[in-house]
């Protein structure tokens, strides 16, 4: 899934992965639901697609992330950093000032801090990160 | 976890908002979280970590105390 996910930017659809494994689709959409794997790998909860795989979003967001090979939407500004971590290369990141709008570029990579303008606020604690994902 | 300009862009956005203030963090130091929380999922040894290993990975980078808690 991550191959796929570094390589063209999106993760596979439940059809990708029934056709890749030789199984149904109601199969595929069963496996993505039961993936044991913390919280790293969230299913959509309408569509049971492939959400959010950490750090990367399946759709796009405010923080998109181009690398050499693709871009990537990362889930917040945390994970826009991690995607630099995980792709391991050079990126820019393009978001924006939640505030304002206004855009912010930030060029990163996975070996020095970004030299950039900007903070990143927390506003849920972390003993209540997990009790909704995608709002935090 | 949001990305703001600058502090007063981040008042701003609390006043109009009426959301209370959590923490902010420099994007150095989001970049070191970063670092330390997230290694490449496609790696043979990569595992998901337990509770108390990823408290240990915001305890080195500095990130202790109640608002840093995870749950239990």
């Amino acid at each position: 899934m991550y191959d796929k996910l570094l390589a063209g930017g999106r993760p596979p659809t439940i059809g990708e992965i029934a056709e890749h494994f030789a199984i149904s689709p109601a199969d595929s959409r069963r496996a993505i639901a039961e993936l044991k794997i913390g919280k790293t790998i969230l299913p959509d909860p309408n569509t049971g697609e492939i959400w959010m795989a950490g750090p990367f979003s399946a759709g796009p967001t405010a923080y998109r992330v181009i690398g050499r090979r693709a871009q990537w939407f990362a889930n917040c500004a945390w994970d826009m950093l991690g995607i630099a971590v995980i792709a391991d290369e050079e990126v820019r990141i393009e978001a924006q000032c939640t505030d304002c709008g206004a855009p912010m570029t930030i060029r990163a990579n996975p070996w020095t801090p970004p030299i950039a303008e900007g903070v990143v606020h927390f506003l849920i604690p972390a003993r209540r990160w997990y009790e909704d994902v995608g709002f935090t | 976890m949001s990305l703001f300009r600058s502090e007063g862009h981040l008042a701003a956005w609390l006043g109009s908002t009426k959301q209370k203030r959590g923490e902010v963090l420099s994007l150095t130091k989001v970049f070191e979280l970063a670092r330390a929380w997230y290694s490449d999922p496609r790696d043979p040894a990569w595992r998901p970590r337990t509770r108390d290993e990823s408290q240990e990975v915001l305890d080195s980078v500095g990130l202790t105390g109640d608002f840093w808690e995870l749950p239990s």
